[in-house]
């Protein structure tokens, strides 16, 4: 082809036709992921995955524009070999409309982020925290390498396996005995880190009911590195009906 | 070109030392392991008298590192070649041939062709380590013939603190870096160049003491170091924090360099416009280093203090650990722009030469360089979303997302340069093609780690551990051999195997992603960090990771056996192979001990990224003026 006569524009249009094909595989595959997504049991893990699904659609688009555009173009500009060394005639430093276009996606796909998911979803977490009335109560202790778990307000003290109603908000009160940790119930799509000389608070929602032996997202996962212990440091989790929840209370209770 | 014909003459009675290899050359480096070795022994075991204690314990093995180091200095050349004068003795001879490429000198050449192998060795080293990690998660168990879980937190330790301050913290910016500044600058060496000698000399010990940390009882905390854990699982704990602080200021050495001869060192005509993309990136990178190294340093430092001297600054019942990661990563999260931003310049660098085209939106690529520079210093707290108070999070938040537009620039530049272009696709280029499309999906999957709410669940998952081997293997490691490929005729004068060097960029890319991409899937799944046991529905995808990793990791031996054999029988390589404007291409390759002849200087009189076919040569030769 002859470099002087390159006409830019029918490549531009041939990477369109590139951009479509790709955004079209692309998220249809990522439809079909987010189709597989792992159980999501509490209403924070709603909120938490939806940030992370709706980042993967636009990842998954960004990806295409930009990696397509490296990609067709380093394809469709390439010279037939090394030992061509004919200089293109396009010799432009700049093309304003493509600058300004970058620019204004750039800060305005970034702006947008901050609001949505980011803020937003931050509100919607902070908004379950605060309206809160009259949380359950579950003070959780760190230690190299397990969990211990109390419920103040019922009298259970001291339990190694975190027993839950559904549908209650629960303030989890959060101490270590020794190094940092970090509580985390994957299912429940949110983690915090349980620091030495300080109290933290996890609020979190239950809304499916399960065991850890029925599915293994619903666990407590300590996700710190806290030494030799650290993978097997977590404990078994049961959300049970509220009903049964008052049962387990009263066989468990002082 | 004429240009090199003017020089060759001249350099030809420059009197520089031809004498062969001899064995005898290696007489520095025999010397400095003995002192340090005899050096750190001698001091472990006094400590250890003195306190009554055993030379395994953190005390004795501070004094010793500190004394061994020291002495390991001493040896490879630094008394004679610096400090002797010092106390009124003579200053050793300049070394001007081989020899001086094992000892402490102030050639900068020589010192980034140090850095390279050191990077390599150090690469591979910790690419075992790697094997070792996934060898013990081919199993969800406790795989009881491998590793315990307490060797297992070694060496994912190990692995991480060597690849990051062992391998691409110097990778780009040392190796390719040092021995590029003065040549793109259009000087004969950098600004300090025993200070830049001094910083190699830094690392061998450094790097040892930590790939040794396990003798003394190793470390459990990854390469974070975070209290109090660090102060009660293990004395290595003191060679991981003297090691990382001695690494760092080795890189600060190299910073103040890169900045200084930036500024002072520039030929004449060299305008801050005309600056080569290459050098801006290692500018950028130095000021991350020079402004926020201190904070971190202290830190560390602290850290060390609570484990030997029994202060409580992060720790004891008074101890706020959270302090220490405010410190930690004020410079951490920065210095991931350290290894990057260079590796950026790299491909705007090579792509206008390969395209023949100009770099695309220079100024933008600049502003991108400096601008991501300076937001980083203000967001480490974006590694701990899960320990601050929800009054911290929006601004972290907001300033991390920010990052992504000067990153931004860079892709804009790089595209806006291809486009329109004829792009000849070497291996060299080959990777950084690759490395744009593995860093856009590291960089891209950041933002998830910016987003608050999705932090909050992918945090120490899998997710992050495939986001940074993204941007760090797939983006620096990509670029670095891209970089150590198209620059190989500059220091070997040779040309490296083409055919070899793309299948490897295809092996590499193919088995990367197959290794790291279900890391994403597996952090979804709920797949934490740090651990050697995980539970059994996570076999199968850990398993495909493995595999894909030993081939990944195999595969490395590729481009080492390709650099090794063309450097003593690759193809002879003109002055100027890829037709590149570039200043460093305008002299001899392999690049004489003096660049450019006494009396003859370059004189920049044009962009160097000029390729239109009128175009005139970007530089001239005059005469050095008189003083
Ligand atoms: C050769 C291919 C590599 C493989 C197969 C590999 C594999 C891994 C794996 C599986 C982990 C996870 C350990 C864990 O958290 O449980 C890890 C951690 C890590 N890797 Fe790599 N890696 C490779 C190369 C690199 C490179 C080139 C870099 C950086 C330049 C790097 C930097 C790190 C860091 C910083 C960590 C974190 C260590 C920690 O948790 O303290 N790795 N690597
Ligand atoms: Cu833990
Ligand atoms: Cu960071």
């Amino acid at each position: 082809m002859n470099a002087a006569k390159e006409n830019l524009w029918k490549a531009f249009r041939g990477l369109v036709v590139f951009w479509i094909i790709g955004l079209a595989i692309g998220e249809t595959l990522m439809a079909w992921g987010i189709g597989n997504w792992p159980i999501l049991g509490s209403i924070q893990a709603h909120i938490t995955a939806d940030a992370t699904t709706y980042l993967l659609w636009q990842a998954v688009a960004i990806y295409v524009l930009v990696g397509g555009a490296v990609v067709y173009s380093a394809f469709r500009f390439r010279a037939s070999s090394m030992s061509d060394t004919a200089a293109p005639a396009y010799q432009a430093r700049t093309w304003a409309p493509f600058v300004v276009t970058w620019l204004v996606l750039a800060i305005g796909i970034n702006l947008a982020n901050t609001i949505y998911p980011g803020m937003v979803g931050l509100e919607q977490l902070w908004g379950i925290q605060l309206d809160t009335k009259n949380p359950l109560v579950i003070d959780v202790t760190a230690q190299q390498w397990k969990w211990t778990f109390s419920y103040p307000k019922q009298g259970v003290t001291d339990v190694s396996q975190l027993v839950v109603p559904e549908g209650r908000t629960i303030d989890f009160v959060l101490r270590t005995k020794d190094v940092m940790h970090d509580f985390w119930v994957p299912a429940w799509g949110e983690k915090k880190d349980v620091i030495p000389n300080e109290v933290r608070h996890l609020f979190i929602t239950p809304t499916m009911l399960g065991t850890t032996a029925t599915n293994p997202m619903l666990r407590v996962q300590c996700s710190l590195i806290c030494g030799n212990g650290h993978p097997l440091m977590r404990a078994p989790v049961k959300v049970v009906t509220p009903a049964d929840f008052k049962a387990w209370v009263a066989n468990n209770s002082f | 070109m004429a240009t090199n014909e003017i020089q060759e003459n001249a350099l030809n009675n420059m009197g520089v030392d031809k004498t062969p290899f001899a064995a005898s050359m290696l007489f520095p480096l025999f010397r400095a392991t003995l002192w340090g070795l005899t050096g750190y022994f001698a001091a472990a075991w006094i400590t250890a008298l003195l306190f009554h204690t055993v030379i395994v314990n953190p005390l004795p093995a501070t004094v010793g590192y500190v004394v061994g180091l020291i002495c390991w200095l001493m040896g490879s050349g630094v008394w004679e070649g610096w400090i002797r004068r010092a106390f009124g003795g003579k200053e050793a001879p300049t070394y001007t041939g081989i020899e001086r490429y094992f000892r402490f000198g102030p050639d900068s050449k020589s010192t980034a062709v140090r850095y390279v192998v050191l990077n390599i060795v150090t690469f591979f080293l910790a690419g075992m380590a790697a094997m070792a990690i996934r060898i013990e998660l081919l199993t969800p168990d406790s795989t009881s013939w491998w590793l315990s879980e307490i060797q297992y937190n070694q060496t994912f330790g190990i692995h991480g603190l060597m690849m990051l301050l062992g391998v691409v913290a110097s990778a780009i910016v040392g190796g390719v870096g040092y021995y590029l500044i003065p040549l793109m600058l259009g000087t004969r060496n950098v600004v300090f160049p025993k200070l830049l000698g001094l910083s190699w000399w830094l690392l061998p010990p450094a790097t040892f003491a930590v790939f040794m940390s396990p003798t003394i009882g190793g470390f459990q905390t990854g390469w974070w170091g975070y209290p109090p854990l660090a102060q009660n699982s293990g004395s290595g704990i003191v060679w991981y924090v003297l090691g990382a602080a001695t690494i760092l200021f080795a890189s600060l050495l190299g910073a103040i360099n890169i900045a200084g001869t930036m500024v002072y060192m520039r030929a004449k005509g060299m305008s801050l416009g005309r600056v080569p993309i290459f050098v801006w990136g290692l500018f950028a990178a130095a000021t991350i280093l020079v402004v926020e190294s201190p904070a971190t340093y202290t830190g560390a430092l602290m850290d060390l203090s609570d484990m030997i001297a029994g202060s409580h600054f992060y720790t004891g019942p008074t101890g706020h650990p959270l302090a220490y990661l405010d410190q930690f990563w004020f410079l951490f999260h920065p210095e991931v722009y350290v290894f990057i931003l260079p590796a950026f310049a790299i491909w705007l660098e090579i792509l206008p030469a390969a395209a023949k085209r100009p770099l695309f939106a220079r100024g933008w690529a600049i502003a991108g360089l400096v601008g991501v520079s300076m937001l980083g210093a203000m967001l480490g707290v974006h590694h701990y979303f899960t320990a601050v108070s929800d009054a911290r999070m929006p601004i972290f938040m907001t300033i991390t997302e920010t990052v992504s537009i000067p990153t931004g620039f860079i892709y804009l530049s790089a595209i806006g340069t291809i486009w329109g272009g004829r792009l000849r696709i070497n291996a060299a280029v080959l990777l950084v093609l690759m490395a744009m499309m593995n860093f856009l999906i590291g960089g891209l999957t950041g933002i998830f780690n910016a987003d608050v709410p999705a932090d909050l669940q992918l945090h120490n998952t899998y997710w992050v551990i495939a986001h940074f081997h993204y941007t760090m293997l797939g983006g620096v490691i990509f670029s670095w051999i891209a970089a150590l490929y198209w620059w190989f005729p500059k220091v070997t004068g040779r040309k490296i195997n083409e055919f070899w060097g793309k299948f490897h960029a295809w092996w590499f890319f193919v088995f990367f992603n197959c290794t790291f991409f279900p890391m994403f899937i597996a952090g979804i799944e709920g797949m934490n960090r740090r651990i050697a046991i995980y539970l059994p529905y996570l076999h199968d995808i850990n398993l495909f990771m493995s595999i894909s990793s030993f081939f990944l990791g195999a595969g490395f031996l590729i481009p080492l056996a390709n650099l090794l054999y063309s450097w003593r029988y690759g193809p002879k390589a003109e002055a100027n192979p890829w037709g590149s404007n570039g200043l460093e291409w305008q002299i001899k390759s392999p690049t004489p001990y003096v660049p450019y002849p006494a009396g003859t200087e370059p004189e920049v009189v044009g962009p160097n990224d000029n390729y239109a076919a009128e175009a005139k040569e970007p530089v001239i030769w005059v005469p050095t003026p008189s003083k």
